[in-house]
């Protein structure tokens, strides 16, 4: 009995010294280099004067959000945590983060990417620093494609010329099968997932266009007809497909076979460029943070520009903070000069509710349509009564 | 009548109970009140900001709030300053600013507040002010554009402390009306320890109305009747005499209650909100019937409950067939003297039941790939090009249930090997002799032998298919149009990828329990009557 006794009078113990003012809890996902660049980054700042100790804590990306969701509000989240700006609509509406405008001002913003501030603000607040942008162009392995296609006629020619060399494989691999993957060939039909009041708007003739175009490439034997992020690599790595598209993380699978860099190719039927979604990834603030001051230090230290300038450098990062990208090991960088090219051509990820229910059901539709044949009407008409059918039901 | 001594023990069940009783309601009572006089105090001080006049000294900081503005380039950046014209925060703004600065904004929102701070000793109070109508002012612009007076104040003094001596004089008190009743014995004696167990029931009324007041009561009603009918005397005896038992039982009880019974009841209330942005609201049976209704999809729409729920029994049903077959063929195989190496083969054959099933369930869903995959070249070789296994429902479904099959059919077989050996040989021999074929002795001998081993095997394997989460989501994923889906995946679906509606889940997993206590009930009946 007295045992027990100890055993909990020290596990109360463990928890009145967790709940030490002046540890900063960070909720993080990344792996590889991106951890390494961050451990890096915190060991860094725990050396220093500031009387504030960052305790990082790895938390698996499935689930991430639901943790947070559920953790919040039991007061057992974290302070901060980093993760993409698609959720922040939801999480401000359930008031689990802090908006952090306060701490902001204009000097501060001037640093960063003006879109990259601007995705992770809702409803004249902002709710986050960004960390990191995320978007994809065209890797091409350079042992098979000699010059990258700037159009998709040249993608063709670079495929029938494949086909003669070495059938079999692949001219192209993207993630086919999800939104993400298919969104640049939607923008270039002219086509977007949601309409300009931010509402679902998924059968278009844009999109009708842009489906039975990658249906084509798929029947064609241009691009795999199921692809998934794994599979993508897996072509890629073994020489099974000359060229990806894909975003920064990409530089970590690509390992096996030697590869450059383009933007991304013009439609030929419509002379409009694949416009990848632009994402933003912040660091944000819990609204139960027990130290908000302390939190948003650590929120500043994270997002700075020496922070900024490793993330980039050792993890590959693509980071909002303008003055990296002036910093001669960036500029200098050909990879980083393309991604900064695809820049102008991105289309800003919407992150709404109604955004968030349109994924998994966009995912069905290329399913049916690119896999099975289905009629890309019909689908996209189903597909649409069924997100609204979710935003009706969530009200 | 139990042994007189009894009553102290009894009354100190009663008034351990009774006392945490009024524990509760005391804190309680003491929070509200604490927090009723504290809030009223920091109101008081924002209305005083809001007319003009000096702040009371307990406020740590009261000011008018002005409207915020936003940043002439960033509209999401909006700042706010002091009716004094400073600036809230920037470099060594006092701890207070952050405070004012939301208060402000939250006033705006949703009208005047009060509240505690969290993880501070502080108390917060926020008054919008309508603005003066200012000629030329424009419209729609008039509301809340006087700012908002907010005042932050320390509580001069701490909530009261616990009337011990109230508490600890009653209970005494009590303690003697119950001795006494004892003393007289009889009728006495149950009365006593009744009225002396309820004293506690005066204050709680007092502190948190009549429900503290009314379980007290009844608390002391159920100790004084127990003691009269000698239960408590019985347990105490069996408590003592199984003092080993019950202390090996204790962990696992107190595990099964927190980790099963609890999430149950959880789970089953949830099934009757409906969840949207982190609020919960009370829909009644609005989830059922949504889900029994089919939410207004068609019998043949993959997302119709009907339809999933035809597609789980098809899918356990088909499994529970192929597991069967097997594994009892191949424990017949077993049996046989002839075969050599049978406790190697008997190892193979166990194996996958060995590797966790999320790993195989993986293999499987690599193997099946059509480009890479393994059932793809194997094909190959016989003509049959690039079978598209998840684009059609029947080779989705016919993928997920050979993996199934792989995963399910060495428990069968060890069952049926377990009740293979039970069969004397003799019997065997014997049918043999009499000149009865393979399969007259295989259908009269073996099986009946069989079956008292499989059917509670059968049940279990039944449920354990019919919630096979992993296999589904991991090989075919729902795929075609979650066509594939059984119910509980269709139940997470729903929390995790269709708008967070974990009541509509919550639902589901109600549905999905409903069912299995039906199989388990009437499913092991029907087979036991077989037997």
């Amino acid at each position: 009995m007295k045992r027990l006794l100890l055993v909990l009078l020290a596990a109360l113990a463990a928890c009145r010294a967790d709940d030490r003012r002046d540890t900063v809890v960070l909720w993080h996902s990344y792996g590889g280099d991106e951890r390494a660049a961050l451990e890096q980054i915190i060991a860094d700042f725990n050396a220093g004067d500031s009387g504030i100790r960052i305790e990082p804590v790895a938390v698996a990306y499935d689930g991430f959000a639901d943790k947070i969701t559920s953790a919040i509000p039991n007061g057992n989240g974290p302070d901060l945590f980093i993760f993409a700006h698609d959720r922040l609509g939801d999480w401000r509406a359930a008031g689990l983060i802090e908006p952090i405008e306060y701490y902001v001002d204009d000097a501060l913003a001037d640093r960063f990417r003006f879109q990259a501030l601007a995705l992770l603000a809702r409803d004249g607040s902002l709710y986050g620093m960004p960390m990191a942008e995320k978007w994809t162009a065209l890797y091409y392995n350079t042992d098979l494609v000699a010059v990258p296609p700037r159009t998709t006629d040249e993608l063709r020619a670079i495929a029938a010329e494949l086909d003669r060399r070495s059938p079999g494989t692949f001219a192209l691999a993207y993630q086919n099968m999800e939104l993400y993957g298919h969104a640049p060939w939607l923008h270039a039909f002219g086509g977007s997932a949601l309409d300009g009041a931010g509402e679902p708007d998924l059968d278009t003739p844009a999109a009708i266009a842009a489906l039975e175009y990658t249906r084509a490439l798929a029947r064609d034997g241009l691009v795999p007809r199921e692809a998934k992020p794994t599979k993508v690599a897996t072509l890629f790595n073994e020489g099974k497909a000359a060229m990806a598209i894909s975003g920064p993380w990409f530089r970590q699978d690509a390992t096996q076979v030697p590869w450059a860099l383009a933007p991304l190719p013009v439609v030929s039927e419509t002379g409009r460029p694949l416009q990848p979604y632009y994402g933003a990834e912040g660091v944000i603030m819990s609204a139960r943070a027990r130290d908000k001051d302390r939190a948003f230090e650590v929120m500043r230290a994270l997002t700075g520009d020496d922070a900024a300038e490793l993330r980039a450098l050792r993890a590959h990062q693509l980071v909002p903070n303008l003055a990296v990208w002036r910093l001669p090991a960036v500029a200098g960088d050909p990879t980083l000069a393309v991604f900064a090219r695809q820049l102008e051509q991105t289309v800003p990820m919407p992150g709404n509710a109604a955004m968030r229910q349109v994924w998994a059901p966009y995912e069905r539709v290329l399913q049916s349509v690119i896999s099975q044949g289905a009629n890309p009407g019909d689908t996209l008409s189903a597909a649409e009564r069924e997100v609204k059918s979710y935003l009706e039901g969530a009200e | 009548m139990s042994a007189p001594r009894g009553w102290a023990g009894s009354y100190a069940l009663a008034a351990v109970l009774t006392f945490v009783v009024a524990a509760g309601s005391f804190v309680g009572y003491r929070n509200d009140a604490f927090r009723a006089r504290e809030t009223g105090r920091a109101r008081a001080a924002a209305a005083m900001v809001a007319r003009g006049l000096p702040a009371p000294p307990e406020a740590v900081a009261a000011d008018l709030v002005l409207p915020a503005e936003p940043s002439a380039r960033y509209p999401f950046l909006r700042r706010r300053q002091l009716a004094s014209g400073r600036a809230l925060g920037g470099a060594g703004a006092p701890f207070t600013d952050k405070l004012l600065y939301d208060a402000a904004g939250r006033a705006e929102a949703g009208g005047a507040y009060a509240a505690m701070i969290p993880g501070s000793e502080l108390v917060l109070a926020a008054q919008p002010i309508p603005a003066h109508p200012q000629p030329g002012a424009a419209a729609g612009r008039a509301e809340s554009s006087g700012g908002v007076a907010v005042a932050v104040t320390r509580p001069p003094q701490g909530p009261e402390g616990f009337p011990f001596l109230v508490v600890f004089g009653l209970l005494a008190i009590g303690a003697l009306v119950a001795a006494a009743g004892a003393l007289v014995g009889g009728r006495a004696r149950p009365l006593g320890l009744a009225l002396g167990a309820c004293g506690l029931a005066v204050p709680a009324t007092l502190w948190r109305g009549p429900v503290p007041g009314v379980l007290i009561l009844a608390i002391a009603g159920a100790v004084a009747w127990a003691e009269h009918r000698g239960h408590l005397a019985r347990a105490g005896a069996e408590l003592r005499r199984q003092r080993a038992a019950y202390t090996f039982l204790g962990p696992a009880a107190l595990a099964m209650l927190i980790l099963v019974a609890v999430p149950f009841v959880i789970g089953l209330v949830l099934g009757f909100y409906d969840h949207h942005h982190g609020e919960w609201t009370y829909v009644g049976l609005d989830n059922f019937a949504e889900i029994l209704s089919g939410g207004g999809r068609s019998l043949d729409e993959p997302l119709n409950f009907w339809f999933t729920l035809g597609v789980t029994v098809l899918w356990t049903a088909v499994n529970l067939v192929l597991h069967v077959t097997l594994g009892v063929t191949l424990a017949l195989l077993l049996r046989q003297k002839w075969l050599r190496g049978r406790t190697a083969f008997r190892m193979l054959l166990i194996l996958p039941w060995a590797i966790p099933n999320y790993i195989t369930g993986l293999i499987w869903h690599g193997m099946f790939d059509e480009q890479h995959g393994a059932i793809d070249s194997l094909l190959s070789l016989f003509g049959i090009d690039q079978v598209h296994w998840f684009s059609s429902w029947a080779t989705s479904f016919t993928a997920n249930v050979v993996t199934n099959t792989w995963l399910g059919f060495p428990f069968m077989m060890v069952v049926a090997l377990g009740a293979l050996e039970s069969i004397p040989r003799e019997l065997d021999e014997a049918a043999e002799v009499d000149g009865a074929s393979a399969w007259q002795r295989f259908r009269h001998v073996t099986l009946p032998h069989l079956r008292p081993a499989l059917a509670p095997a059968v049940v279990l394997g039944a449920i354990w298919t019919f919630n096979m989460f992993n296999v589904i989501y991991l090989v075919s994923d729902g795929r075609p149009n979650g066509s594939t889906d059984i119910l509980v995946t269709e139940a997470y679906r729903w929390a995790f990828e269709r708008g967070e509606r974990y009541g509509l889940a919550s639902a589901y997993a109600v549905l999905i329990f409903l069912v299995l206590l039906l199989w388990t009930v009437f499913g092991t009946r029907v087979l036991r009557r077989r037997e």
